[in-house]
């Protein structure tokens, strides 16, 4: 594990997203962005309110505004990021150089997916001063923060699992870059139709609506089950959990809402995580197996057949060793 | 050092490389030569393992290509045909990638480096950008790449391609140097008059069939059966060539204004007679000598021009 966390791959990766002026460009942007956003949303907060002062939801509804746009945010640098890891190096004609080292596909695979998630993080830890302006009107606790970047990270590994296996299937980049966001889409918008669709068929054979468990394949849900019940109120929570039933709005007291709804055991989140790593170890295995040239399944070649070498080889083989050895 | 068993290669009904099967001993260098799509590139990939052969063995070192293909990995270096390589590096740090890569320590790495970059003459590119390197620079940097993790076996595909005559010098000549190194050393090439002058042996590929191998005087034997004599006259060839069709171990002899061309399986002793008719006879003899084997005659005798 020590291997595949400090390998080459991953410093060089480092080093190179580092080094050029695109990386502190992006930053700036990516802060500006959630900057505008955030400055925005206390503009129109303001105007109304000049002598009275903010309302106690003031800080409770920006945090939630934040946290869903940084959520989309991190889905759409994301595929940016890992859609090309390898496709990129296919075209640059580095794959097999790189292929043919000491370094195992699972090295090469995970480096690049950890090189591109780590500089997504750095994207979010970045906004973490924009988050502290929440911090200005209170409502919301440092804990809470931390579960929705939890959220943040496994979406940004789901969402770079998907990016990786794009580029490893697909020879062009473009076209990996493509596929990745489509997918991503998916997850984001057909998630979301798809549970709807089910919900309302469900409705209208009279039985109660159960939440498919494709809804909690969408990030925005899991990220939603992570606010208090009392955040975000007004903005589409109820939506939510008219949607996909279950304690998406979790702390909604009765009656505020369906909270009324049975509860399902685990929370949304939970059960979004399970999903995501479920995909995330099938996408990067697939991946693995797809950029090893040879010895694919070697464990159960090697069960199957034993092959030696021919008698009179193997004389001369001792003394290369022995060379090689020297 | 390599021992190729009927390998084959097949990408659905293509066959690109067809029962292959070769010996490289050590500390040669063994040409490969065959015209475009005659299957060296697969079968280099293969025993770089990049590729698993559809069927057929092969061994580098003892060990099994598709067995112990990190194995083989360390044994080998590989140079591809067409490479890229990391814009976004420098000479030095590109090389410190790779010698990373083939898991040797940091500590030793720098003098590895600093050793590679002298033996390919780039040590004055060090801090310079991998980009900024002409066609001939990468080229010997991505051989010195080849060469980080010191393997036994060097698979080079076409290093001189695309390289001015100078390059291509300096190539081979570094080639030797490796030889001498002890390294053994699998090249293929276009440029055969170059690959004559620095290998040791041979192989002549077509359609994926290898077609003949050996040393170079070995294939030269197999495929003329013979010498090839060429005589230049001042005048009278046609009275020369009536001459020499009389003479024993001459076959046939071709014409081609003042120079006579024909193949010869006779002792010196007859080649001494020949001569002596021809200046006996009065035909005026300006050179009488015995063509060096050359292996595109050779190879344009062997091959057929098929492409797979």
């Amino acid at each position: 594990m020590r291997g595949i966390i400090l390998n080459p791959v991953l410093g060089k990766e480092f080093r190179s997203r580092m080094r050029t002026w695109k990386s502190p460009l992006v930053i700036s942007i990516y802060l500006g962005v959630l900057s505008l956003i955030t400055l925005g949303y206390y503009w129109t907060r303001q105007g109304p309110i000049t002598y009275t002062g903010f309302g106690p939801e003031v800080g409770p509804q920006m945090y939630v505004m934040l946290a869903v746009f940084q959520l989309l945010l991190v889905s759409f640098v994301t595929p940016a990021f890992t859609a090309g890891v390898i496709s990129g190096e296919r075209e640059r004609q580095t794959l097999d150089l790189l292929v043919c080292t000491r370094l195992s596909a699972t090295s090469i695979v995970l480096s690049k997916l950890l090189a591109s998630v780590s500089y997504i993080l750095l994207l979010v830890v970045a906004s973490l001063p924009v988050f502290g302006a929440v911090y200005f009107f209170g409502g919301v606790r440092l804990s809470e923060i931390g579960q929705v970047f939890v959220v943040y990270l496994m979406t940004a590994l789901t969402f770079g699992a998907v990016g990786v296996f794009c580029s490893t299937v697909f020879k062009r980049t473009q076209v990996s870059v493509v596929i990745t966001y489509i997918i991503v889409f998916f997850f984001l918008i057909g998630t979301a139709a798809v549970a709807v669709f089910m919900a309302s068929i469900s409705m209208r054979s009279g039985s109660y609506p159960s939440t498919p468990f494709i809804a909690y394949l969408n990030p925005v849900v899991a990220l939603f089950s992570t606010f208090p019940g009392q955040l975000g109120q007004g903005l589409f929570l109820r939506e939510f959990q008219f949607i996909f039933g279950g304690p998406v709005p979790v702390g909604v007291p009765p009656g505020s809402g369906g909270a009324a709804l049975p509860s399902v055991g685990l929370q949304p989140w939970q059960y979004n995580f399970i999903g995501d790593a479920v995909i995330i170890v099938v996408l990067l295995g697939i991946s693995i197996q797809l950029i090893t040239p040879v010895g694919r399944f070697s464990w159960v070649k090697r069960i199957r057949h034993r092959k030696r070498m021919p008698v009179t080889v193997e004389i001369g083989t001792a003394d290369a060793r022995e060379r090689h050895a020297d | 050092m390599l021992v190729v068993e009927g390998l084959t290669k097949k990408y659905g009904k293509l066959t690109a490389v067809d029962n292959l099967s070769f010996t490289v001993k050590e500390e040669s260098i063994f040409g490969f030569v065959g015209p475009n799509g005659a299957g060296k590139t697969t079968t280099m990939k293969i025993l770089a393992t990049l590729l698993a052969p559809t069927s057929g063995r092969a061994w580098i070192a003892g060990e099994e290509v598709t067995g112990n293909p990190g194995r083989v990995r360390q044994l080998t270096g590989y140079m591809p045909d067409f490479f890229g390589v990391y814009d976004d590096l420098k000479v030095g740090e590109y090389l410190d990638f790779y010698g990373a890569s083939y898991g040797i320590p940091a500590g030793r790495r720098k003098r590895i480096v600093n050793d590679l970059l002298e033996l390919v003459d780039l040590a004055h590119k060090r801090e310079d950008y991998v980009d900024s390197l002409s066609r001939g620079m990468k080229q010997r940097l991505c051989l010195a790449r080849s060469l980080v993790h010191d393997p036994a076996l060097l698979i080079l595909d076409e290093p001189a391609s695309g390289l001015d005559p100078r390059a291509r010098f300096e190539m081979r000549e570094l080639l030797k140097e490796l030889q001498a190194m002890g390294k053994t050393i699998i090249i293929s090439s276009h440029i055969l008059p170059e690959l004559a002058g620095m290998c040791t042996h041979v192989g002549i590929i077509e359609a994926g069939r290898l077609v003949v191998s050996g040393t170079v005087e070995e294939v030269t034997h197999q495929v003329r059966a013979g010498r090839m004599l060429e005589i230049r006259v001042l005048d009278r060839a046609v009275e020369a060539e009536a001459l020499l069709k009389t003479q024993c171990g001459l076959i046939e002899v071709k014409v081609n204004g003042d120079l006579l061309e024909a193949p010869f399986t006779g002792d010196d002793v007859n080649l001494s007679n020949i001569l002596t008719t021809l200046v006996g006879a009065g035909i005026p003899v300006v050179s009488f000598s015995e063509s060096k084997s050359n292996l595109e005659d050779i190879f344009m005798q062997v091959t057929k021009g098929v492409v797979q």
